[in-house]
């Protein structure tokens, strides 16, 4: 069994900031996703396969999870991060490190939560910039306040998280045999029909549902991988959205010879 | 051409506007103003080449732009394009009211929003993510199907966001209107959930596991229902059947997704203490 280094910890932590900080932007669409996070989490413990592999697994529940209108269903950050950490200290196999990052990740929403509350003082720091024409030093109000407060609020949290559960992971995984590992593996087997599922209230709509069910027989007995299956679905759509976009025009031409016909 | 008309500002601070726009709009995301913030932020870098002389006109800008605003940030960003373009017209002089402005933002980030949430989170990154979680998950692992998707999603969020912006400067709110009324919208999104549909029915076969662990035993054999039975109707029903399930509670009986963890939890533990379920 690893132990973690303090300064392992830290970079977790610092991993976890970056990712729900959004600092840069992008990091809600990239570093966020636990198959990204996890990957540079197992890079800052020296396997970065084993965390990619993990990452990715745990990223199965997340698939279709949306932050809209500022809500945040998940941390998926934080189950990342911690998730994938956990998994590789203690040598958990990803089924049993799946079923333990996702009440992690319902843990992290308070971290978002507190953070979209304590942001709206930092708008009223700018309303006094712009009062006194200081335009250019909105940017500070923007992004270097709430961001210190930020970095707080999740690299601190997040290090210790990671530095102290890492530690005591290896008693937990004592009790964690026999049945209760089972469990554990079973969970984490169900979970990712969540990530799905809520994929599916998006598209899951009208003349695509049957497609589901073409795509779930065609995987079952063909055993493509995803890339090929999804080359396969770019190209069914294209085809479909063709033919139905096609029927109508073709259909009036349709009468206009028969018209002719009839003259 | 109209759109060949002088502009008061210069193409790099516009593109530096745009490049604050994509960078910081969540770095104080808040429940008062969402993303007001950096709508002031990103005009900051432009307000210097508006009412050159005319310190109190610059500040009504800035406080007209610090208002409550939200939206799906790359889709949106024709909305920021627009807002810049009817500022700059207003300063040469064209007869604009400020609550124009402030209503034609907000009148558009609702469809943007829903619609951008819908396509990016709910098409884009679910495929895209599916595609390589298992180029990462074959054979004994490997890091290639993290880095190719966390490239590719930021690429295409850098390059969407300028080109939207850039469309919404140039072209104005009547070709936003007019876009977002087109067909062609429609049938992007219908082609989009059919090939969503299809890739999420190969990761219900690749990544949801269920198996029945029941052993009917008699004297001279033993029944196995998952491989005798389940599996000769059709492999991988149960994680299909379990899906159907999950999306039904989601949709129909509007669960929330908390809920559904805890019923998961649930089956998890009474279906493995049983033996219904196995591993």
């Amino acid at each position: 069994m690893e132990k973690m280094t303090i300064i392992q910890a830290a970079l977790c932590g610092v991993v976890y900031w970056l990712a729900v900080g959004n600092l840069p932007f992008v990091g809600l669409w990239s570093l966020q996703r636990p198959l990204v996070c996890g990957m540079i989490t197992g890079l800052i413990l020296g396997h970065p396969v084993q965390g990619a592999v993990i990452g990715a697994t745990i990223n199965l529940v997340y698939l279709g999870f949306m932050s809209a209108g500022g809500s945040m269903p998940a941390d998926m950050g934080l189950a990342g991060v911690l998730g994938t950490a956990y998994a590789i200290v203690g040598g958990l196999d990803t089924d049993t490190a799946l079923a333990l990052a996702v009440p992690i990740g319902i843990l992290g929403t308070i971290v978002w939560a507190g953070r979209m509350t304590f942001d709206c003082f930092f708008v009223h720091i700018a309303d006094k910039y712009i009062e006194k024409e200081e335009y250019n030093k909105i940017w500070r109000a923007n992004v270097l306040f709430p961001q210190i407060m930020c970095f707080c609020m999740t690299a601190i949290p997040c290090a210790l998280a990671a530095y102290f559960g890492s530690n005591y992971i290896q008693g937990i995984l004592n009790v964690l045999s026999g049945k209760v590992l089972t469990v554990f593996q079973i969970i984490g087997g169900l979970m990712p029909a969540l990530g799905i599922a809520i994929t599916l209230q998006y598209i899951f709509k009208g003349e695509s549902k049957v497609f589901l069910f073409a795509g779930f027989l065609l995987a079952v007995y063909s055993k493509l991988p995803l890339l090929t299956l999804g080359i396969i679905a770019f190209l069914v759509a294209v085809v479909y959205v063709q033919v139905t976009s096609a029927a109508t025009p073709v259909a009036a031409d349709y009468d206009d010879e028969d018209d002719e016909e009839d003259d | 051409m109209e759109n060949k008309k002088k502009s008061l500002i210069p193409k790099a601070a516009l593109i530096k506007a745009w490049l604050i726009w994509e960078t910081f709009p969540q770095t104080c995301y808040n429940y008062e103003r969402m993303m007001g913030q950096v709508c002031a932020h990103m005009f900051s870098a432009i307000i210097g080449f508006l009412y050159k002389d005319n310190p109190s006109k610059r500040k009504e800008v800035m406080k007209r732009e610090i208002e409550f605003f939200n939206v799906h940030i790359e889709f949106g960003s024709c909305i920021l394009g627009m807002a810049i373009a009817l500022e700059e017209q207003k300063a040469m002089g064209e007869e604009i009211p400020g609550e124009f402005i402030t209503n034609l933002k907000t009148s558009l980030m609702g469809p943007l929003a829903g619609m951008g949430d819908t396509i990016w989170q709910g098409v884009v990154i679910p495929i895209l993510l599916a595609v390589c979680i298992d180029m990462t998950r074959s054979g004994s692992g490997n890091v290639w199907g993290a880095i190719i998707y966390a490239v590719v999603i930021v690429v295409a969020a850098y390059a969407l966001s300028y080109w939207n912006f850039m469309f919404g400067y140039k072209a104005g709110s009547e070709a936003i209107m007019d876009f977002l009324e087109k067909g062609i919208l429609n049938k992007l999104i219908k082609g989009a959930s059919i090939m969503g549909c299809m890739v999420m029915g190969g990761l219900v076969v690749n990544y949801v596991k269920a198996t029945c662990g029941l052993k009917i035993v008699s004297s001279t054999s033993t029944y196995n229902v998952q491989e005798s039975f389940l599996d000769a109707v059709c492999p991988s029903i149960l994680p299909l059947a379990m899906t159907m399930l999950v999306y039904y509670l989601l949709n129909k009986r509007r669960w929330s997704s908390l809920k559904v963890i805890g019923l998961i939890v649930v089956i998890g533990i009474v279906g493995g203490v049983t033996g219904i379920l196995a591993y």
